[in-house]
């Protein structure tokens, strides 16, 4: 009877179980905010370039525009340039580009030294792109193994 | 209550599989200027090259080309246009090393990563 009572008395006090939310609110809001922070939408800006397939060099004469650099003297950052055969330098090369035949503004390779400077090649690669030379390829010089 | 928070998961759980961590190279990179860019993607797996001919790929540093050819062997499926990105001391030799190990792996694309106009 006693015990009866006991029971009776607990069922109806019985509610459904409450778990509180708010410590895992509060920690999943924290984890949204950091992945909101560190996320990073913006998109790399970069240069296409084109290199030979590897393994077989051509043997044939490149038909495009062909810009040696040589390596840079000392005290110079920059190395001399030679676009088919003659000696230019960087404020006319943008000219020698424009005035290029249409059938050579196709592509341009750039063999350059090993010591040349990476902005160098950037700067000649922005000229050509600016004068409408869509591809840009690269002589591989690589270091033999 | 319960649609504010599976509101707030769904959110979690896109900015978590969003999330590209800005990792630094461990050295500095300048990189050159161009009015004429592209823009890429930001992905995982950019190569750095440093002033000095160092290289890493994100915040890891590469000892030799070598390890770059192993590493470029197993992620090349997961490359789809590698970014260099070498400062601008950096030689020109250095890049073409870089650029051809990506080649003979099977990176087609490749692009010469330049500076951002906002650069944090």
């Amino acid at each position: 009877m006693r015990r009866g009572e006991t029971r009776m008395r607990g069922s109806r006090k019985t509610s459904p179980p409450r778990m509180n939310m708010a410590p895992l609110i509060d920690c999943v809001f924290l984890l949204l905010i950091f992945f909101m922070v560190s996320t990073t939408f913006a998109p790399m800006p970069g240069i296409r370039v084109k290199l030979p397939p590897p393994g077989r060099p051509s043997t044939t004469k490149p038909k495009g525009l062909v810009l040696q650099i040589a390596d840079p003297e000392p005290g110079n950052p920059y190395g001399i340039m030679i676009l088919n055969g003659q000696v230019v330098d960087m404020p006319t090369l943008f000219d020698r580009f424009m005035n290029a035949p249409q059938t050579a503004k196709n592509m341009l390779i750039i063999q350059a030294g090993r010591k040349v400077l990476h902005q160098q090649i950037v700067e000649v690669i922005d000229l050509a792109k600016r004068a409408g030379i869509d591809k840009i390829g690269f002589a591989v010089v690589a270091r033999t193994p | 209550m319960a649609p504010l928070i599976d509101c707030v998961f769904l959110l979690l759980i896109f900015f978590m599989v969003a999330t590209i961590m800005r990792v630094n190279p461990p050295f500095p990179v300048d990189l050159p200027r161009a009015q004429m860019k592209e823009e890429f993607p930001r992905k995982r797996y950019n190569v750095y090259i440093g002033a000095n001919g160092e290289i890493a790929i994100d915040d890891m540093l590469v000892g030799t080309l070598d390890d770059l050819d192993r590493f470029f062997a197993q992620k090349a499926q997961l490359i789809r246009t590698l970014i260099i990105r070498a400062d601008k001391m950096a030689k020109h030799g250095d890049v073409i090393d870089v650029m051809e190990r990506a080649k003979m792996r099977g990176i087609e694309s490749i692009a010469i990563g330049v500076k951002e106009e906002a650069e944090y």
